[in-house]
């Protein structure tokens, strides 16, 4: 899938990314705003997996949901940026996503776990999103690292979702409940079919055994936090060790952030008018000028 | 004299010369020039002379040019010299303060012959001292007053370069030291004139045209400057003088020096760009003194803005423009239209806007509003019908909420036009691109098509040119090809990134300039309950009667006497592919068509006789030019009904208009609405006009027995009696109708005309076009409407097939920046295809698809079609590569992006890479269909676009 939108965090970025774990820092891993409103169309790259040729009517073939074969992609893009916006919109606490510069269909993302028996985990995972979304399965949520959990398979990390949305339903299902649900797993600990029958029966069994088999989790995780990503893409989250020079800025930056939007020069005159009095729906019934006539 | 010789050896002679010499020698050469002077000017004193009676003319020439010279010189060394320590005067200064050089100076030359040439010199002098002088003159009174004695001399005679220069260096100084203003004023108290001297001078060259008009404004502007600080300043330029009046009658004045008809360069041609009126010197000096009062509203005091305002508009506006609008021949309302258009295109300041747009939207004239008239003009034939549709993409183009409250949002607000339960939809968004699915219905002959190079700039005239330059980014992926295959095969039609990419870009920057609105109109504020029809403004205005039977079921039932339909019987494209027993029926056009006219004054007002008799020569086929006529909208629509006729009955009538004109149904319903009721036997007239084997007998008795005025509205009503009867037929089922896509297959002879009379009581059965309106049922005001514009500009599209490529662009292009606009309301309406609307309520896709149909017909019936549509499709190309190349240089007057897809127009005649094969202008229907599917593609691409970016959260 080629990436029609692609995030303003050029290429370079990777190397900036950085994390300061827990505390403030944390709001680095949002891509979302700053990068999202600046949205543009890349150039088709080169030498990615799109490769342009001309076309010849006769091999169109039947799109995965659309009425004609050539603008099916466009509508999986736009629906995924719309899930996207969606997540953006839900400000899902400690969990950030960004999608893949290769891929719609995959986001990167970072789970930070602030309290209970994950306290202070930072999890990185990837959200895989079925090709014919959203007629398709659930997406799938696979952590980098397999965390002691018992939703969590022990070897390939894979989050167990399905049983959550075990119908995925367009219009009803978001991928942002996905990422709650991941985000929930950690705090409320469900052994019900466990992908990870060892850690259920601890937990039920053992909480002692349990929670420091977690604590132990965690910190292997943390240990692995600065590797470079698993998914080699411009896009992939990558934490680095906190550096001023390349940091400092950045985080000045996001503080304020709030209070920019004023002073952000805009085209005067792109700016529209009205002088409608708000309640009123007569034009001109705002006083701001004398009305002549 | 002095001045131009000091002028003259100015230039570099002296000020080298006295470089390095000691200012006390300086002081000592000055003093001594001084005494020198002093001693000839007390010689010719009469009071120290005693010489009584010696007055002009005494003074001896070797004298004169003596004191010449020495003044000279004085004024080199008092240019040169350095004010003194921390800003004191330099001692020459003060010597020339204390000695009160200048005054002595000036009343001598007074006691001489004080000539113009004098005069003339002397403003040299002064506007070379007050330029180059090292440290400041103007504090000093001593300089100041004969400076402004000068002036007051100056005031009745000829202007002159000079003094304006010399004006305009004043109000620089004035700019950058606001200090000195105070002694302006003190200085010409002294004298008893007029408060502020130096802006009173100016005031008459403000319309001046070339370089001292320009020098003038541009002082003036520094002190209206100055007003925005300064209260007195403000107060007196308000109260004590003629600024404000002057400007805005000045604007009366050049507006009737400029041509009252235009010469339209191609049929193309649709509003005036910067290479059109900088032909036009009428037009330039028009547009300087626009922008001059663009400029002083912009930093002057609130009370002059506000006063010049007033004398805009009812000096301007209202006494001349809206006339000039009004009771002229096409090309004159056209030219005015034109006029119109390029100055609000040209106006920039929001209170001058304010100005202009209150006077469109809220003033009537003849009871009627401007906006009413030129929304009903979008559907005449001819140039007007096309500028003003520019008119109107400059009108969307401001994201203005006034305009958007009258044109669309009112009609919407109480949103009877859908189903009750879709108001809670009307918010929610398009996850899953299922509109734009919807919307991308490309006929099959064009969906090869895509595999072409194709850019979106080919809709110069739509937004998406504002991108222009953004464009060429995209070359690289022009160059590699336009589709790309995605993993395993699938094509991507590449165009629709440039789609995408634009549509994000116009949208936002609309929903930007959106926030500024008072509500966000999306179905809940304003509350719809609170704002049904009958609370409405408009309610005020007279409708049409034709409620009580449109509000039956059997409004399903009229539909199917289509006037979209029979219009096209008529049209020579329609007669050329043989419409046998195919088309579709674009549904319930009659229904909201009715309402679809300008507001009719209580009283027809004394026009209406004079519309009569235009009208009776239009008939008589006498129309020309030059007959006056006061209801546009009627007489464009008799003279689109008779043009038809004559194509089709190719009649010995006498053609008026060269070209064909495309006949919309509103046209012949407006007219009608306009003076009466019961307008779809109106389309029964019409259309059966065209039809039937008698149409002629009809039309010759109009044309041969119409004697007098008053004769016609018998005739017409006779005629009309004739054709109704004639038309009658069974009524077809109602279920044909409500599929718009489904193509009627019964014979044109199955109309069935008598619906239109079905529930009509006898007594307006058959209506009067001309006679007095009846009021039997007032409008019922549940009925829903989405407002004449959408309404007309609906019709213009169904008919895109025979519009001209210009008119296409235009239509397409306005459409597509209403669908950028984020409103709720507006959005749904415009691209959610899963809204479910009101069975009279005609959306844009039904448009579309019924479009799509037409096409597809038409495709079906020629074989040629697909060649023709890629040969099209070259041709637009090749056009759009060299507006591409133009774009740059030619942009709108104030060179803001927003119009540069103006230039389309203009440049559509020259296509530099000539296609294989070029498709003649005329073939409408093949530049229309390539058209059609690229506005599909915007279309479906903006709402792409809006169900990622209406939804993301307004950033806190």
């Amino acid at each position: 899938m080629n990436p029609f939108w692609s995030m303003s965090t050029n290429a370079g970025r990777k190397r900036t990314d950085g994390e300061e774990q827990g505390g403030p820092g944390e709001q680095k891993a949002s891509p979302v705003r700053p990068s999202f409103g600046k949205k543009q169309l890349p150039t088709i790259p080169k030498n990615a997996v799109p490769v342009t040729k001309p076309s010849s009517p006769a091999s169109a073939t039947q799109a995965t949901n659309g009425t004609h074969a050539s603008y099916g992609p466009f509508y999986l893009e736009y629906s995924l940026l719309a899930e996207f916006t969606l997540v953006i919109k839900q400000k899902l606490p400690g969990i950030y996503v960004q999608p893949s510069y290769r891929s719609a269909l995959m986001w990167f993302g970072v789970i930070f776990i602030r309290h209970g028996l994950y306290q202070d985990g930072v999890f990185k995972f990837t959200v895989y999103i079925p090709d014919n979304y959203p007629d398709g399965e659930c997406p799938r949520v696979v952590f980098d690292i397999p965390v002691f959990h018992p939703l969590v398979d022990p070897v390939s990390g894979e989050l167990d979702v399905r049983r959550a949305f075990n119908k995925w339903r367009r219009n009803h299902n978001h991928i942002w409940q996905v990422l709650m649900y991941a985000r929930t797993v950690f705090y409320k600990i469900n052994t019900m079919e466990p992908l990870n029958p060892e850690a259920a029966v601890l937990y039920d069994k053992d909480v002692q055994l349990f929670k420091s088999k977690v604590v132990d989790s965690v910190k292997l995780c943390n240990s692995h936090l600065f590797d470079q990503p698993k998914i080699d893409d411009p896009y992939a989250i990558s934490f680095s060790p906190w550096n001023p020079a390349v940091h400092e800025e950045a985080k000045e930056k996001m503080f304020t952030h709030k209070r920019r939007p004023e002073d952000q020069p805009k085209g005067l005159q792109v700016s529209g008018l009205s002088w409608v009095k708000p309640g009123s729906t007569q034009p001109f019934s705002k006083e701001e000028y004398p009305l002549q006539t | 004299m002095m001045a131009s010789v000091l002028a003259n050896g100015m230039q570099g002679g002296p000020s080298v010369v006295l470089k390095g010499v000691d200012p006390e020698t300086c002081m000592i050469v000055f003093k001594n020039h001084w005494a020198q002077v002093v001693k000839i000017l007390e010689k010719h004193d009469p009071l120290r002379s005693g010489l009584g009676g010696l007055r002009l003319g005494q003074v001896p020439g070797d004298e004169a040019s003596a004191v010449q010279n020495y003044v000279e010189h004085m004024l080199f060394l008092l240019m040169e010299e350095e004010s003194g320590q921390s800003g004191a005067m330099g001692p020459i200064l003060e010597f020339v303060v204390m000695e009160n050089v200048m005054e002595r100076l000036f009343i001598w030359s007074l006691r001489r012959e004080f000539t113009d040439d004098m005069k003339l010199d002397q403003l040299k002098m002064y506007e070379m001292l007050i330029g180059q002088a090292r440290q400041p003159l103007l504090h000093h009174k001593p300089i100041l007053r004969p400076l402004m004695m000068l002036l007051s001399s100056c005031s009745g005679t000829a202007g002159t370069a000079e003094l304006v220069l010399l004006l305009n260096q004043l109000c620089c100084v004035l700019a950058k030291d606001p200090s000195i203003l105070e002694l302006f004023f003190h200085t010409s108290e002294d004298q008893g004139a007029a408060n502020f001297l130096i802006f009173s001078l100016l005031i008459p060259f403000i319309h001046r045209e070339g370089a001292v008009g320009q020098q003038a404004r541009d002082a003036l502007l520094l002190i209206m400057a100055l007003s925005a600080e300064n209260h007195v300043v403000a107060k007196h330029i308000a109260e004590n003088t003629y600024f404000c009046p002057v400007l805005a009658t000045g604007l009366s004045g050049l507006y009737s020096s400029l041509p009252t008809k235009l010469d339209v360069p191609s049929e193309d041609w649709h509003s005036l760009n910067r290479e059109d009126w900088q032909q036009v010197p009428a037009l330039v000096q028009f547009l300087n003194s626009l922008e001059f009062c663009n400029a002083v509203m912009q930093v002057a005091h609130p009370s002059i803005r506000d006063q010049l305002v007033g004398y805009i508009c009812n000096g301007f506006l209202v006494p001349v423009l809206a006339p000039a609008l009004h009771k002229l021949t096409i090309e004159e309302a056209m030219t005015t239209t034109a006029y119109l258009d390029l100055f609000l295109r040209s106006v920039t300041e929001p209170a001058l806007l304010h100005t202009f747009l209150s006077f469109i939207l809220l003033h009537r004239h003849d009871n009627v509003h401007i906006l009413d008239t030129l929304v009903s003009r979008i559907n005449t034939p001819f140039q007007l019908g096309t500028v003003s549709l520019a008119l109107f993409r400059t009108l969307i183009g401001l994201y203005c909420e006034d305009v958007m409250l009258q044109l669309i949002l009112k009609y919407l607000i109480p949103c009877n036009h859908m189903m009750l339960s879709q108001r809670r939809v009307l918010k929610e968004r398009d996850c899953y691109s299922v509109s734009a699915a919807k919307i991308l219905i490309i006929p099959p002959p064009l969906r090869q098509l895509d595999s072409i190079v194709w850019s979106k700039g080919t809709h110069s005239g739509t937004m998406g040119s504002d991108f222009a330059a953004t464009r060429p980014a995209f070359s690289e992926d022009d160059d590699s090809g336009n589709s790309c295959v995605i993993g395993s095969e699938i094509y991507l039609d590449v165009s629709y990134l440039h789609y995408l990419y634009d549509a994000r870009n116009g949208i936002s920057s609309c929903m930007r300039a959106c926030r500024v609105w008072s509500a966000p109109y999306d179905g809940e504020n304003p509350p719809p309950e609170e704002y049904q029809p009958s609370t409405l403004e408009e309610t005020s205005r007279v409708r049409s009667s034709a409620a009580p039977r449109r509000a039956t079921k059997n409004s399903q039932g009229q539909s199917q006497v289509n006037p979209q339909t029979l219009s096209d019987l008529t049209s020579p494209l329609g007669v050329e592919l043989e419409w046998d027993d195919s088309y579709d029926a674009a549904p319930v056009q009659t229904e909201e068509e009715p309402e679809n006219h300008a507001p009719i004054p209580d009283e027809p007002p004394k026009h209406i006789q004079e519309l009569r008799r235009t009208a009776i020569m239009l008939v008589k086929g006498s129309y020309i030019e030059e007959s006056e006529f006061q209801n546009d909208v009627m007489v464009y629509d008799l003279v689109a009904q008779k043009d038809a006729q004559d194509l089709k009955a190719k009649a010995k009538l006498n053609h008026v208009t060269p070209k064909p004109v495309v006949e919309t149904p509103e046209m012949v319903m407006n007219c009608l609405d306009n003076q009466n009721s019961e307008p779809p036997v109106c389309n029964g007239l019409n259309s059966s006009l065209e039809k039937h084997s008698n149409e002629r007998e009809g039309i010759q008795a109009v044309e041969s027995k119409s004697p007098e005025g008053e004769d016609l509205v018998t005739q017409y009503e006779e005629l009309i009696r004739t054709l109704v009867v004639e038309a009658s037929s069974p009524t077809k089922s109602d279920k044909e109708l409500r599929s718009p896509i489904v193509p009627m297959e019964e014979e044109e002879d199955d109309m069935d005309f008598s619906v239109f009379s079905a529930e009509t009581p006898d007594s307006e059965k058959i209506p009067s076009p001309f006679g007095t309106k009846p009021r039997s049922a007032s409008r019922n005001h549940s009925i829903p409407f989405t407002g004449p514009f959408v309404s007309v500009l609906l019709s213009r599209l169904e008919n895109m097939l025979e519009n001209s490529l210009h008119v296409n662009l235009l239509l397409t292009g306005i459409l597509a920046q209403l669908a950028a606009y984020p409103q709720p309301l507006l959005r749904s309406f415009l691209l959610n295809t899963n809204m479910v609307f009101q069975p009279s309520v005609r959306s844009l896709y039904q448009v579309l698809a019924s479009l799509k149909n037409q096409i597809e017909q038409l495709a079906a019936s020629k074989k040629d079609f697909p060649e023709l549509l890629t040969a099209a499709q070259q041709c637009l190309l090749a056009r759009e590569s060299s507006l591409r190349d133009l774009l740059p240089g030619s942009n709108s007057p104030q060179g803001s992006e927003r119009f540069s897809g103006s230039t389309a127009g203009r440049t559509l005649n020259i296509p530099p890479v000539q296609p294989k094969i070029v498709v003649p202008r005329n073939r409408t229907e093949v530049y229309a269909t390539v058209i059609f599917t690229e506005f599909l593609k915007e279309l479906a691409a903006i709402a792409q676009e809006h169900s990622v970016l209406s939804h993301l959260p307004m950033e806190e």
